[in-house]
């Protein structure tokens, strides 16, 4: 298993090298430059030529990249163009926050919400709630978050007055966004979850578990539950991942400090630190979600063992 | 489970890291007000960007502000004077002023500040504000002359000269912009490459104190006890809310949080009418930038055509309907001329719409080049407000003169990087006044660079030097009224299209929240609540 985990770290680590370096040379390519082009052109050729060296771009591209990789091997990102003088590092992680906390919730939300439904109405097929789940399924994955964000603000932050329309000054601020950015993720959860029931409530072993004079709740919860989250633990790091970090229409919305907007802003402004700290910080977490839900699975499905070699 | 348990204690930990931040925005009467944009910086030699202006000047001041009517007054400044040259100027600061820490406030903070603005560490782009004006200020910024042969000096604590190089009626406007504000040394030079990233790491000599800063968040304000005017700031506390959406930017300020918030053109129309709601004009003009070393936009006549045929007032009541207006000369409406009238009132419509007028001239361009092109193309940036100026520019080209336009769209930067280049035919670009003078436009087309279209005119140049060095001052206006007509009407370098205008709903117990058409938006230190 440790072996495992350490070979799998490895690999992470050779893919992050190569995004790194593949970002590194496409970001320099991204049309204009970090400066203000209006501003820049009436600075004096020494200002021009200090701001150049201030931030490393007189040196040729492959040179920069080697000072790039070796300030990033000591842990040195950087410093910020358009936050002049802030830490990357700080920069990244003072907007990782808000978007992280409402991120999680987002999921909780979705996976409370979505599991329930999805059990429901596999277990009461053809049923009201099973028509109701798969409405809101197709409702949710095909309604835009920003959709539900405009209004959730309209009725319930605005017209009812409950939570506020917007900003970082509290837990309540992050209710809102939270809800509105786990529709997708409580749509994807329940439709899976009741694929996945249908199939296994038609499995002989549950057949025999309810001849065996098991309660319909045993049933449900130790059988087929269990048999049946797989695909939702699979889909769930994609969903962590895409939650967590950040939605640019939902942080905008609600004027949440974030990193989804932040990501943009940097792309747009071409502040070239940023985007590259940002890339790292979004590869390194997706690769770690993913090696977290093939531990889990393990977990789950004793079947899955992930080292091969002797049983464990 | 036990991963869920760890989910959700992370979960707390974040949540107590926020609600731990969250005191940042005091309830109870608070002027608050929203920008658009991140305040990426409040370094004053970095930051070039109106909301950090904005920020600045209710924290900080320099020797005058501006007032009401957009006139200096002396702040930090007791009295002045100026030699009869009109070269030389002696500013007596008031007596007993001071930084936010109880040091006083002197002349020599004014020079650290100004000769770090007008050195090589200035990255905002703005030096020339002051190496444009001030004796060896450029020479200094190069490198070949030593700080003490500059024309700023402390003569004592009190006393600052300043010594330009040609008169300048405008001297005081500018002294009121945030790169003429005062610098404790000491204080800067020991906060190093932190100073201004947090509110500690800052001074105040302005009305206001900074209470909290994030970038992505706002700037939250209270009442600076040590400023010299207190008695006359009404407001305690106030603060600006960074919202990029203009539709939350509304819900806040419907919901109570704003005290004012500015809107876009698809509510005006819902708004007009209500008593909240107010316009006013920006000093900041639209044009259209031709490239002179292009085939086609080489010929004046093409050029004089295309101005000719836009009919910017339809633009602006229909399509823009934020309270815009058009754009009949290259200065600003409102903006100063003899005293009397307005710049623009004294040169009238230089760049009027004239559909029959431009038909002749697109006849005539088309006879010389030999041929009508089959296709021209506008570089615009990939703002929706950009975007529908192009439109309209290539609705109105086809209609009026049956010219086709291939509009362009780029980011703002690659737009820069493809004017700097040389690599357009014509392109929509904007300029707001840094000060209340038309040579704050006018002198942009004396350097000849390819983003100001390749245009090197001598009697041009002639008009703008004999204005910057004329000590009359009707004869230096007549000067500037003559280059702008020769710039827009003659040469057609330029065709502007609309001044930018802003609608804005304030609250009703709101009072005396003045808004400047230049540099700052939004004052503060008037403002009071009923």
């Amino acid at each position: 298993m440790l072996k495992y985990v350490l070979k799998r770290l490895g690999y992470i680590l050779v893919t992050l090298w190569v995004i790194v370096t593949c970002t590194f040379f496409m970001m320099k390519n991204l049309p204009g430059t970090p400066f203000d082009a209006e501003r820049f052109s009436i600075m004096t050729p020494q200002q021009q030529e200090r701001v150049l060296e201030m931030y490393g771009l007189n040196d040729s591209l492959p040179m920069q990249y080697v000072k790039y990789i070796k300030n990033m091997l000591k842990g040195d990102l950087g410093t910020s163009f358009t936050y002049v003088n802030q830490d990357v590092s700080k920069v990244i992680t003072g907007r990782l926050g808000p978007s992280a906390l409402i991120g999680i919730q987002a999921v909780l939300i979705g996976l409370a919400i979505g599991l329930i439904l999805g059990i429901l109405a596999a277990w009461k097929h053809n049923s009201g709630i099973d028509y109701f789940t798969m409405i809101l399924a197709v409702l949710g994955v095909s309604v835009p978050n920003f959709v539900a964000a405009a209004l959730l603000q309209y009725y319930i932050g605005l017209k009812w007055g409950v939570l506020p329309v917007g900003f970082w000054t509290g837990w309540n601020c992050s209710v809102l966004p939270s809800i509105a950015l786990s529709f997708s993720a409580t749509a994807m959860v329940a439709r899976f979850m009741r694929t996945e029931m249908l199939d296994v409530l038609d499995q002989d072993y549950i057949i025999t578990a309810r001849a065996k004079g098991l309660s319909q709740m045993k049933v449900l919860m130790r059988h087929a539950v269990r048999n049946s989250i797989l695909p939702v633990v699979t889909i769930l790091g994609p969903i962590v991942v895409n939650l967590m970090t950040g939605s640019l229409a939902v942080e905008n919305i609600f004027s949440i400090p974030g990193i989804g907007s932040l990501f943009v802003d940097c792309i747009k402004a071409n502040d070239y630190p940023v985007i590259m700290g940002i890339t790292i910080f979004y590869a390194a977490f997706y690769m770690l979600i993913v090696l977290l839900v093939d531990l889990a699975y393990s977990l789950i499905d004793p079947r899955i063992r992930l080292a091969k070699g002797k049983e464990s | 489970m036990k991963m869920m348990k760890a989910a959700v204690a992370l979960g707390m930990a974040l949540t107590m890291t926020v609600t731990g931040a969250s005191a940042v925005f005091a309830e109870g009467e608070t002027l608050s007000v929203a920008t658009d944009f991140e305040v990426k910086t409040l370094v004053p030699w970095a930051a070039s960007e109106e909301n950090a202006f904005m920020v600045l000047n209710q924290a900080e001041e320099g020797l005058f502000r501006m007032d009401e009517n957009n006139q200096p007054q002396p702040a930090l400044c007791d009295t002045y004077e100026v030699t009869d040259d009109k070269l030389t100027y002696t500013f007596h600061l008031r007596d007993g002023i001071q930084w936010s820490n109880g040091e006083p406030v002197t002349a020599a903070d004014f020079v650290y500040a100004w000769l770090k603005q007008m050195s090589a560490d200035a990255t905002n782009g703005y030096s020339f504000i002051m190496t444009d004006y001030i004796v060896n200020g450029q020479e200094y910024n190069e490198g070949t002359v030593d700080a003490s042969e500059v024309g700023v000096k402390a003569v004592d604590d009190q006393t600052l000269e300043v010594q330009l190089k040609s008169p300048t009626p405008y001297f005081l406007n500018l002294t009121t912009m945030d790169m003429f504000f005062p610098v404790n040394e000491a204080f800067c030079e020991e906060q190093g490459a932190n100073f201004a990233l947090s509110p500690d790491s800052m001074l105040y000599c302005g009305p206001y104190v900074i209470t909290s800063y994030d970038p992505a968040v706002g700037v939250t304000f209270e009442k600076n006890d040590n400023y010299w005017d207190k008695d006359n700031v009404a407001i305690e506390d106030a603060q600006v809310r960074v919202i990029k959406d203009a539709a939350a930017a509304l819900s806040a300020y419907q919901a109570g949080e704003l005290s004012q918030v500015k809107l876009d053109s698809a509510n005006v129309v819902a708004y007009k009418d209500d008593p909240e709601f107010s316009q006013e004009i920006d000093f900041r003009t639209s044009y259209v930038q031709f490239n002179l070393t292009d085939d086609v936009m080489s010929n004046v006549n093409m050029r004089k055509a295309i101005s000719l045929a836009m009919n910017r007032s339809a633009l602006t009541d229909n399509i823009l309907a934020d309270g815009s207006a058009p754009g009949f000369g290259l200065v600003a409406d409102g903006m100063s001329g003899d005293g009397e009238k307005t710049f623009r009132e004294l040169n009238g419509d230089v760049s009027p719409y004239d559909p029959e007028q431009a038909k002749e001239y697109y006849d005539k361009a088309v006879e010389e080049l030999g041929g009508a092109p089959s296709e021209v193309t506008l570089l615009v940036a990939d703002d929706s407000v950009s975007k529908s100026v192009a439109t309209f520019i290539q609705s109105e080209l086809v209609t009026t003169l049956g010219l086709n336009v291939v509009i362009d769209t780029k980011t703002v930067q690659g737009r820069g990087e493809l004017m700097d280049a040389n690599n357009y035919q014509f392109a929509v670009t904007a300029w707001g006044a840094d000060y209340d003078d038309a040579m704050t436009y006018l002198d942009l087309w004396t350097n000849g660079t390819p983003y100001r279209g390749n245009y090197n005119d001598d009697d041009y140049n002639a008009l703008i030097s004999d204005a910057k060095t004329q000590t009359d001052d009707a004869v230096r206006l007549d000067d500037m009224l003559k280059a702008e007509k020769k710039l827009v009407e003659e040469d057609a370098v330029v065709a502007p299209v609309y001044h930018r205008g802003s609608a804005v709903l304030t609250k009703s117990n709101v009072k005396n929240l003045i808004s400047h058409p230049i540099g700052v938006p939004i004052e503060f230190k008037y403002a009071s609540f009923e």
